[in-house]
Parts: structure tokens; sequence; C-alpha cells
């Protein structure tokens, strides 16, 4: 007897900007969409777990999508990208998810990411607050510079390696060596796009002067975040939240940067309380 | 610690290692740390540390350096490190670690320093 997981991938074609991109997608459960966006340069096998959670999965059909040019989401098929240098905006990542759920014709999604996927959520309650049920930006703040460095893609060393190892530290000691070298090998398969995505999550996305017209009572938002995470620290996302009214801020113990892949236990904790959270406030 | 206890402990810990030699031909480089009163030169050949120069003269070379307070080695050190003492990233970005030197190598070296770096955690400090 095969021993089949209940998750199903599929594609799905969508225009954004004029890009033809065909979107690899893994799906399980039903009721409340949840939408899940895995961190940069990666793809979505870090929500594995999550994906195959019970509990969750029955009452919240997940799903997590491969952003263009990650994973098995090829770069746009209709254009000649390898001659332009990858530069992933604001702009272009808010219209990518927004034509994803549009495709899909979720109504009423959760949209919950991590780190560049944590700020993108942000940048949904601010600009899309009635297309989402609510948010949950995870290991996100307002401005996260400092890591859109030449370094992870520079051609005299094995940028595979570089990223990979460059981000091992953004996980906490105590998560499981399974866990943080699978989330490892993840890394060693997305460095081509590390440093574009990274474009976004230090330079582009700066809501610094915004945060306070996030409208939290059309989109409750609910940041989490790890101890361990030196590049977005708690202090970071506790201040975030503390700009958006009505915003609320869950601080993870014992955990870092990539929470939902490299210690799936550990998270599942603090998601249930964000989402029992969502659920009262949008009963 | 004796600084030449604290070396021969080091390599056998680094030479020994699984994951470093799943891996280790190339991993060539030299590298100090810079723990105030205790500065080490590693020098790395193929995956074996080649020497450990526990008395650096002032123009042994090396490719690059680490450069830390004492009290951040010794956190370094901890079994299970506090956040923010649990990597190079995280102490150059957050704490008083400094990355000198030709970082390129480190670069080229990254997967399997880090691995070897994590060793302190085992073996300790020299002070």
């Amino acid at each position: 007897m095969a021993k089949h997981s209940p998750v199903i991938g599929r594609y799905v074609t969508i225009d954004v900007d004029g890009c033809e991109y065909k979107v690899f997608y893994l799906q399980n459960g039903q009721g409340v969409p949840l939408v899940c966006q895995h961190t940069a340069g990666c793809h979505n096998h870090q929500w594995r777990d999550l994906l195959e959670d019970g509990e969750i999965t029955s009452h919240y059909n997940v799903i997590a999508y491969d952003l263009a040019r990650h994973g098995k989401s090829d770069p746009p098929l209709n254009k000649e990208w390898w001659k332009e240098e990858y530069r992933l905006t604001a702009d272009h990542y808010v219209k990518f998810i927004i034509a994803f759920c549009d495709a899909l014709e979720l109504k009423d999604p959760i949209f919950m990411g991590s780190s560049f996927g944590g700020n993108v959520a942000l940048q949904l309650a601010l600009r899309h607050p009635d297309r989402f049920r609510a948010v949950i930006p995870v290991e996100a703040a307002a401005h996260a510079p400092g890591f859109f460095l030449d370094v992870w893609r520079h051609p005299h060393a094995n940028a595979a390696q570089v990223c990979a190892s460059g981000v091992w530290d953004l996980m906490a000691p105590q998560s499981p060596d399974k866990d943080r070298w699978l989330t490892w090998h993840y890394y060693t398969q997305g460095s081509e796009a590390f440093k574009g995505d990274l474009y976004f999550y230090s330079v582009d996305h700066d809501m610094r002067d915004s945060l306070g017209k996030i409208d939290t009572r059309r989109c409750p938002v609910i940041m989490m975040t790890g101890t361990y995470d030196y590049l977005t620290p708690p202090s970071a996302t506790e201040a975030t939240a503390g700009g958006i009214p009505g915003g609320i801020y869950i601080e993870m113990e014992d955990i870092g940067h990539f929470p939902m892949s490299e210690n799936y236990p550990v998270f599942r904790v603090y998601l249930k309380e964000a989402l029992r959270i969502i659920s009262e406030r949008t009963a | 610690m004796d600084l030449r206890d604290w070396a021969v402990k080091f390599s056998e810990a680094s030479d020994g290692d699984a994951t470093i030699g799943a891996m280790a031909r190339y991993f060539t480089c030299s590298y100090l740390l810079d723990m105030g009163d205790a500065k080490i030169i590693v020098e790395m050949v193929d995956g074996k540390v080649y020497r450990m120069n526990i008395a650096p003269a002032p123009m042994d070379p090396y490719d690059f350096a680490l450069r830390a307070s004492p009290q951040t080695w010794r956190e370094f050190a901890r079994p299970v490190p506090a956040p923010m003492y649990h990597g190079i990233w995280a102490a150059s970005f957050r704490k008083d670690l400094r990355l000198e030197g030709n970082t390129l190598v480190l670069m080229q070296n990254l997967r399997n320093f880090t691995i070897q770096f994590e060793l302190l955690r085992k073996v300790g400090v020299p002070i």
C-alpha cells in the first residue's frame, strides 16, 4: 500500500504586470483558506508540517505556493528574464499574491508569511485590507535593512552553500538537527533568487511611516517573532506591532527566523493562538 | 583551560567531525580567532587541521579574522548559547563580533567553517 500524503500539488497560470507565471502550489485541508508564503530564496516545503497537520487542516484550507523563480514556479515564461538582474519590488510582490488568490477564487483568506513573506503581509494589510480576513506576519518588521548583500551571489563562492550556511544561525540551536538541515537543503536550491528577494526585504520594503494607516478592524494583524531571530529581532517586531493601531505581537520562545520549518511543534503552539485570535476578531 | 590543551581538543573535535568530513576536500583556509588575551591562527588543509598557531607573531598570515571580547567568546562556548550569541552572523549583527580580512575566503568555506565554529559549544574556549 503506497504511503501517499494528503497534500496535493498543482500549477496555476497567472498574469502579473505582463509576466506570465506558472505557479506551483501545495494544498491540503478544508475551511478558511490559509495562504502561506515561504521565506526569501526558499520554497514551499518550509510549510511541509503545517500542510500535514490534521488539527489545522480540518478547519483550514492550507495553500503554500512557490513564488515565481522559486521551487517549481519558473521565472516569467514570456520574458527574457536572464537578461535582467532580478530585484523584487513591493508593488510586484503584492500584485502576484492578489493575482494568485484571485485565480484560486479564495474567499476571505488568511495570509501568513515568514521573513520577506511577513513583510509583504504587512504590505497586504495596508494596501488590500478587504481582500484578506487577516494577516499573520511572521519574523517581520516595518523595515529590515542590512541583508541586500553581494555575497549571496558572488561568482567566486559557492552561492548555494553561502546562502544556506549564511542563514544557518537565523535558526535557534534548540531546533532539531533534522529540520535545520532540511531548511539548509532548501536554501541551497534558491540561491539565484535570494539576493533579488532581499531587494524587497531590505530596500524596497519600508513601512515606518505608514503603520498607523493599517486598519486592523478590516484586517487584523497578528505578528509573531522568535527569540533567536537576529535579523528581525523581537524588539523590531514588537515596535512594529506597537505602531499598528490594534496590532498584536506574540513572542515565540527558543525559535528563530524560519519557525515553521526549523521546529514546527513549537511554532504550531503559537500559530494556534494566532488563529484563535483571528477567529474571535472575525466572528 | 590551557591554550595548548584547548588547541589539541579543538583539532581532535574538528578532524573527527563527521559533518565536516562529509565535505572536507578543498576546505583549505587559515583564520585568526582573536579572543583578547588568547589569539589562535587555525590553518586548515583539505578539511583537516594542519596547524594550530597558539602564539602568532605579528606578521603571521591568515585569510580572515574573528575578533570579539572574551565575554562574547565565553557566550559562544555555552552548550546552548543565548540569543544573538548563537552564530557569527547573529553576533556580528547584534553583538561585538567583527569579521575582518578577506571575508570572501570565509564565504568560500562557509559550510564547514560554520560547523567548525559551533564545536566551541563542545570544547569550550581557552579564556
